[in-house]
């Protein structure tokens, strides 16, 4: 197509020299309707669409494409703001993945990730399934009071529940009503990571439950009609009308959900310092610990480490896209 | 119609090419010379320590710039734990400070990395001559001099409640003196809310505070000399990780501390019968508990086995650096050399604003204060003088990594997430990881 295109654009310029009259305006014409037409069906079709995105591909590509690929070229150097960088090749990918501290720092993030985003599922599907049968006021008055700890900072979560946790705080006078405690929750290793995970829950199930609120008013209302005539109970609706028709919102929260939550910082960073005894030391509070260090060594064992942070994320999001597949929902 | 698309194309990469321009043209110009007519303009990053530091500092700058023209400092104070991201990210863009304050730990490392510029013939001679000879050789690599030392404060003293102490039938002039009757205090100081004491027991803090208590454990370091291999696993330190251990478990020491070791807080709120802290706690409780003075005595750290001769307390402290990609460092070194060389009026200012907290590093500042008489009689400059400086160590110079791996190995005893052997084991392991990594062998400072 191309090849016409351009073996096309001499001969016109020559007809315009030589005949200066209205006809090479004709001419002009016809022929860019028959480039247009000659332009393949789908790129005509979404030219607008490129255009749109332009600004956002350029930039991300200056933002996130070209330092991520001078990452990797760097992640081969150690570095140093004050010497030529030294040539190590792989050996700081090897640093990494030989010390016990990433892997559990992984695991830490695994954990976390895995107390926190079923809990945020589970709720935010029983709050939501709540409010889509509540009034138009209060589902609006609820729907508010859901998000209010959405926009709180987590900085500010996480000092409100050092507080809670304290020896004489909340958490230790609630099971102390039962006989229990007090326990030093932030200091003990098997409570320490629930005991972050609690805030993470707070502040993520208000965004989670709008989603699948959202999710769960666009399924036609003559499905729960028919099941409810049928004699279906609420448990039965929920579980072969409403988890079936939220699949993909299910699918991103879980992802989305995951990937965060897996990076996490904020918390344990004001809560715990990845104490006790590296507890709730997160992948990215260890790198952050390991960036603070002085040394060159540092700088380039954080960047890899980062780097490595990204392919296991990565990875993880694609076997759940590979388990649960997307797939356009039934009543599409 | 493709043209417009075409220009319209263009104009957003031309729009964006431009937001960029903005964004990058920014302090390009930081640290600018004077050299057409105007004073040298150099920048000064200090790490936020107490608040009256903040202001000893901004009066001195004030001052120094209001006294000549050659040289204009602008003053910065960055909070201390976000110092080194803040200070890479300008490293990487070439705006880093002309002069920063760097702790006597750092320098080696820094003058490996060729971050420091070496300051001797840049200060006089008489300078150099006035440091106290238990510290020159802190700000020295080499022989050569990369930093102009400020202070040192030991990292370990005892500080405990003598209005407790006698309530608890025990004698408050006679305090502990080895960690068995620490233990015996810490017990018998416990009273209800009140814990015995309080000690670093997470391993940020463990790390720098317990160096003190492994060279009184074991007269070494969890590394060799020549810094070759781990020595974390030798048995000497088994007494060390059973006190650390013993306070926590009893629940001697509180089980979830507020603040971080070097906060004199829960002292000062009466929280606590003793504390091991820094000397600079002197300072925070004269200021913010001043009530607390009359009932708090101070006395060296206990030793393993009573020897009052063996170290307890590593000497850290502060000094300030030149910068190796300095455009001005003549200027740089002439601001040092006003603020922390020059008129022995100034530092003894600092000194008294501390509270007497932190210890002199030059002769002719000892002798300005030796007249005055806020200095002289100070209850605890003395005890602390002659008893914990005169036997403190200097900080050691490896990568904190050695450090946290030890550290991690106390904590994990602490809260018993493994046994002695198996944390020390762990620790050594990290610790030969660190050496062969970060390639020490053999490049530990002589002397």
């Amino acid at each position: 197509m191309s090849m016409i295109d351009t073996s096309a654009q001499p001969t016109a310029k020559a007809t315009e020299v030589t005949d200066p009259s209205g006809t090479s305006r004709r001419r002009r014409r016809r022929r860019r309707a028959r480039v247009t037409e000659q332009a393949p069906q789908h790129l005509r079709a979404h030219l607008t669409a490129y255009l749109m995105i332009t600004p956002m591909v350029v930039l991300l590509g200056i933002f996130v494409v070209w330092p991520l690929v001078y990452a990797f070229y760097l992640s081969f150097f150690e570095m140093s703001f004050y010497k030529d960088a030294e040539f190590v090749g792989f050996d700081f990918y090897k640093y990494v993945l030989t010390d016990p501290e990433f892997y559990d720092s992984l695991l830490v993030g695994l954990k976390f990730a895995l107390m926190v985003v079923p809990t945020i599922l589970v709720l935010a599907l029983l709050l939501a399934s709540f409010l889509a049968t509540l009034s138009k006021r209060m589902a609006a008055f609820m729907k508010t009071t859901v998000y209010v700890p959405a926009v709180v900072s987590s900085v500010v979560a996480a000092i409100i529940f050092v507080f809670i946790y304290q020896d004489e705080g909340f958490a230790n006078w609630f099971i102390g009503l039962f006989g229990q405690g007090p326990l030093a929750w932030l200091n003990t290793a098997t409570t320490a990571l629930p005991a972050v995970a609690v805030p993470a829950i707070w502040l993520g199930f208000g965004v989670s439950t709008l989603i699948m609120l959202a999710g769960i008013l666009d399924i036609p209302e003559s499905y729960f009609e028919s099941a409810k005539l049928d004699g279906a109970n609420f448990w039965q609706r929920t579980r072969y009308i409403t988890i079936p028709s939220l699949r993909n919102v299910i699918l991103f929260l879980l992802v989305s959900g995951l990937t965060l939550t897996i990076q996490e910082f904020q918390l344990p960073l004001v809560m715990t310092n990845g104490g006790p005894v590296n507890a709730t030391n997160t992948p990215n509070l260890y790198i952050f610990n390991s960036f603070r260090d002085a040394t060159p060594y540092a700088t380039s064992y954080s960047l890899t480490a980062a780097l490595l942070l990204f392919i296991v994320i990565g990875t993880i999001s694609l076997i759940i896209f590979r388990v649960v597949s997307s797939e356009k929902s039934s009543d599409a | 119609m493709r043209q417009r698309r075409l220009r319209i194309v263009a104009a957003t990469a031309v729009a964006a090419l431009l937001v960029l321009a903005g964004c990058s043209s920014n302090s390009a110009t930081s640290g600018s010379s004077g050299e057409n007519g105007g004073p040298a303009e150099i920048t000064f990053w200090q790490s936020q320590f107490e608040p009256y530091q903040q202001k000893w500092f901004k009066t001195y700058v004030d001052k120094f710039n209001a006294s000549q023209t050659d040289v204009k400092v602008k003053y910065q104070v960055v909070p201390g734990d976000t110092w080194q991201q803040k200070l890479k990210a300008a490293q990487a863009a070439g705006t880093q400070p002309d002069v920063a304050t760097t702790n006597y730990g750092g320098i080696p490392a820094g003058v490996t990395n060729g971050q420091f510029a070496q300051l001797d013939g840049m200060l006089p001679d008489k300078a150099w001559s006035d440091i106290k000879s238990n510290v020159a050789g802190f700000v020295q690599v080499g022989g050569k001099h990369y930093a102009y030392p400020m202070l040192v404060e030991p990292s370990t003293v005892l500080y405990y409640r003598t209005d407790l102490v006698k309530a608890a039938g025990l004698d408050p002039n006679a305090p502990p003196k080895t960690w068995d009757e620490l233990l015996t205090w810490a017990e018998k100081l416990t009273k209800g809310k009140v814990k015995g004491m309080t000690i670093a027991s997470v391993a940020p803090d463990l790390g720098w505070s317990s160096w003190g208590l492994q060279y009184n454990a074991c007269g070494h370091l969890p590394i060799n000399d020549d810094w070759s291999a781990a020595n974390a696993k030798d048995p000497c330190y088994t007494k060390l990780f059973e006190l650390y251990q013993t306070l926590f478990q009893k629940g001697w020491i509180p089980q979830q501390p507020k603040v971080g070791y070097p906060d004199a807080t829960p002292y000062g709120q009466g929280q606590v019968a003793m504390m091991a802290n820094g000397s600079w706690a002197v300072g925070q409780l004269k200021q913010t508990f001043p009530t607390m003075i009359k009932n708090t005595a101070v006395a060296p750290f206990p030793s393993v086995d009573g020897d009052p001769g063996k170290p307890t307390s590593t000497l850290g402290g502060w000094t300030l650096t030149v910068d190796a990609k300095s455009k001005h460092k003549q200027a740089a070194a002439k601001f040092i050399e006003y603020l922390l060389a020059g008129d022995p009026a100034i530092m003894a200012d600092f000194f008294r604003q501390s509270g007497f907290s932190k210890y002199t590093v030059r002769t002719s500042v000892d002798q300005a204060l030796a007249s005055d008489p806020a200095a002289t009689s100070d209850p605890f400059m003395k005890i602390i003088t002659d008893k914990v400086v005169a036997t403190g160590k200097a900080e050691p110079a490896y990568p904190f990594d050695v450090s946290l791996a030890f550290a991690t190995a106390i904590e994990s005893v602490m809260k018993g997430k493994a046994d002695i052997p198996a944390a020390t084991q762990k620790a050594s392991d990290a610790i030969d990881r660190v050496i062969k990594q970060q390639r020490l062998k053999g490049t530990a400072p002589k002397g």
